[in-house]
């Protein structure tokens, strides 16, 4: 499993459930700038959405399991964008969700969004938060642990803030680890 | 972190293992409390997290069984239901922490990171105070004798109490080692001991040591300067000389004695203090007192416990105990192989009288050390009083010249190094370059 992160040549980002036109478009025109692989985005498909007792939430364990089932290509990875909030049972939410090795990762849009903080709605930096959301979960899908180097992009982002400061790169020691295609990316403040 | 999670349901099991894992840390899951017992005895954990309501044994009663197997442990409960008294409980029991189902991810890796640098702290703090333990340790009070004895039973007895203790003894037998020992085995022991001499400061530096003063109480006082008192908070006051205090820093030390209170020269406020009094000294006090020239109020305040250190003279079984005991140290200290005393040596050693005590015997194996050119002590290294007459035939003819001999030889074996030597010697710096300049020695130069 891990072997096939590894031997990727694109991704496919899946929406999970409704999502404002165009969105994942400009999600994965974001995220081709940062990977060397080709960003898809696939139509909308049926999807078996199970949702927490008791709180407005996705559930992101049976969702991703759902979501594995339908990575069947060894050379493709799904990445499955959701408009709304997701979480585990035991936790009061996630951002994003991965096995470590795995071919397939989900992430929401719901906390990247300032509106959800009761700011004005920035689709550029929803986006660009969640891009850094979908490499993180990468990192996890490439085998890679969280990070003790609280500036690498596999930290632990536990709030919005630490998604914001942990900084959009990998440190040299989990680049070191990271596939070729995750490996080489430029964020985008470092571009001339 | 090796974490242990107990919980009856497999989703939190597998969900709390699966983060943990991302986060590097090392889990084992039960579903029981028994099986955590058996985990935790036939392994080390750092942390667990239990959950409260599970069949059987519960998160509070698997709390106690584990603490019981091992007191290292960091325990967190988990419940889905929030309940004050049941948190109380938990913490009350020794619990590190409490957390409500469903778990904010920042709190729970906030509570792993800050249950780790707990831990770390402890272990360093551990190895710390066994450091200094082993750092801070006064030299052992060695002696064979049964007066030597006497002295050590009484300081292992009297260094559990917080009595006040009067160590008397002549100059040179060890009255500060004394001190050391009794404050090192005493429950103050990670606390400051401050040594005053009584006997070396005029009257008013005295005070301003001892209480403090506030700043502009005179002229020069600057600045405010806490005393000795407050600064062995906690700890321990040593009093040298104390036979040497005049009648007006008596009246103070005994109103500190008392009420346990300084107050700054120049200020109003008494500010509280906490401390332990040793002192000594080599005047006979109860004759100061019958003469008027010391306070007998402040005598038996001081005196609670009496230690009396006999002179060296008087137990000549201890000499040559300290004398290897010296002999290793600073044959050590000099990076020089272990050595030892020949017999003339040892001979020569226990057929003086030692007036200066352990501190004369101390000095006079050091300077055998400095000058002895090899692994054996000769009688002939130590110093020309103990050995009365220098052995190796007869000597250069003059006082003065004997003395410029010794002087050199001296300087040469410790590699001109003035302060080793001096102490070797047994004067001050200064005395040692006037006698340099007065034989005209000259150190000699390096080749190359």
């Amino acid at each position: 499993m891990a072997e096939a992160a590894r031997l990727a040549e694109a991704v496919d980002l899946l929406p999970v459930g409704a999502l404002p036109p165009g969105t994942l478009d400009a999600l994965a025109a974001r995220l081709s700038r940062r990977v060397e692989l080709a960003c898809h985005v696939l139509p909308p498909r049926e999807l078996p959405l199970r949702r927490i007792p008791n709180r407005d939430q996705i559930d992101a364990n049976a969702l991703l399991e759902a979501l594995e089932a339908r990575a069947t290509s060894d050379s493709r990875l799904l990445v499955g964008v959701a408009g709304e909030d997701i979480a585990v049972p035991l936790f009061t939410f996630v951002f994003g969700l991965a096995r470590q090795g795995g071919r397939a990762c989900v992430v929401s849009l719901a906390r990247t969004d300032p509106s959800f903080y009761g700011l004005p709605p920035d689709p550029a930096l929803r986006d660009e938060r969640a891009v850094a959301e979908v490499l993180h979960e990468m990192g996890h899908l490439a085998t890679l642990e969280h990070c003790p180097d609280r500036g690498c992009l596999m930290s632990f982002a536990g709030n919005i803030e630490r998604v914001d400061t942990r900084g959009p790169r990998f440190c040299p020691s989990c680049a070191e680890r990271l596939p070729h295609w995750l490996r080489g990316t430029t964020p985008p403040g470092d571009r001339v | 972190m090796r974490i242990l999670i107990v919980d009856d349901e497999t989703i939190v099991r597998d969900s709390l293992a699966a983060w943990f894992r991302q986060d590097g840390h090392q889990v084992d899951a039960a579903e029981g409390g028994k099986e955590a017992l058996r985990l935790v005895n036939s392994s080390r954990y750092d942390m667990a997290f239990l959950d409260i309501k599970m069949p059987g044994m519960d998160g509070l009663e698997l709390q106690t069984r584990l603490a019981a197997a091992d007191p290292e442990l960091s325990i967190v409960l988990m419940t889905a239901y929030a309940s004050v008294e049941t948190a109380v409980k938990a913490m009350k029991d020794g619990a590190y922490d409490y957390i409500v189902k469903p778990f904010d991810p920042d709190d729970l890796s906030m509570l792993v990171k800050r249950a780790a640098e707990h831990r770390s702290l402890r272990a360093e703090n551990v190895r710390l105070r066994k450091s200094l333990d082993s750092q801070a340790a006064p030299p052992p009070l060695l002696g064979a004798s049964p007066a030597m004895q006497h002295v050590v039973d009484l300081v292992a007895t009297v260094s559990a109490s917080d009595s006040t203790v009067l160590i008397t003894g002549e100059s040179g037998t060890g009255k500060e080692v004394v001190a050391r020992a009794i404050h090192a085995a005493s429950p103050r022991r990670y606390n400051p001991m401050v040594v005053v001499n009584c006997g070396a400061l005029p009257e008013g530096i005295l005070e301003s040591e001892l209480f403090g003063h506030e700043a502009g109480a005179f002229t020069g006082a600057r600045a405010r300067h806490k005393g000795k008192f407050e600064s062995a908070e906690g700890g321990t006051v040593f009093l040298d000389e104390i036979g040497e205090v005049s009648p007006k820093v008596q009246v103070e030390l005994l109103r500190v004695l008392e009420e346990k209170v300084v107050t700054r020269l120049g200020g109003t406020t008494p500010v509280p203090v906490d401390f332990r009094i040793i002192s000594a000294t080599n005047r006979d006090l109860q004759a100061a007192v019958k003469e008027g020239s010391f306070r007998e109020d402040l005598y038996w305040r001081l005196n609670v416990v009496h230690v009396h250190i006999p002179p060296l003279r008087e137990r000549p079984e201890d000499v040559p105990v300290l004398a290897e005991q010296f002999l290793a140290k600073f044959a050590q200290s000099m990076s020089r192989k272990p050595m030892r005393f020949s017999p003339e040596a040892l001979d020569a050693l226990a057929a003086y009288p030692w007036p200066g005590n352990v501190r004369e015997l101390q000095n006079a194996i050091e300077r055998a050390v400095v000058v002895g050119r090899n692994e054996v002590v000769r009688a002939e290294d130590l110093p020309l009083r103990v050995t009365q007459a220098p052995a190796g035939g007869p000597g250069p003819g003059s006082l003065a010249e004997a003395e410029r001999a010794h002087v050199l030889s001296v300087l040469e074996a410790s590699g001109w190094n003035i302060t080793r030597a001096a102490r070797v010697l047994d004067v001050d710096r200064v005395t040692l370059y006037n006698k340099i300049k007065k034989y005209e020695l000259k150190k000699p130069e390096r080749a190359g």
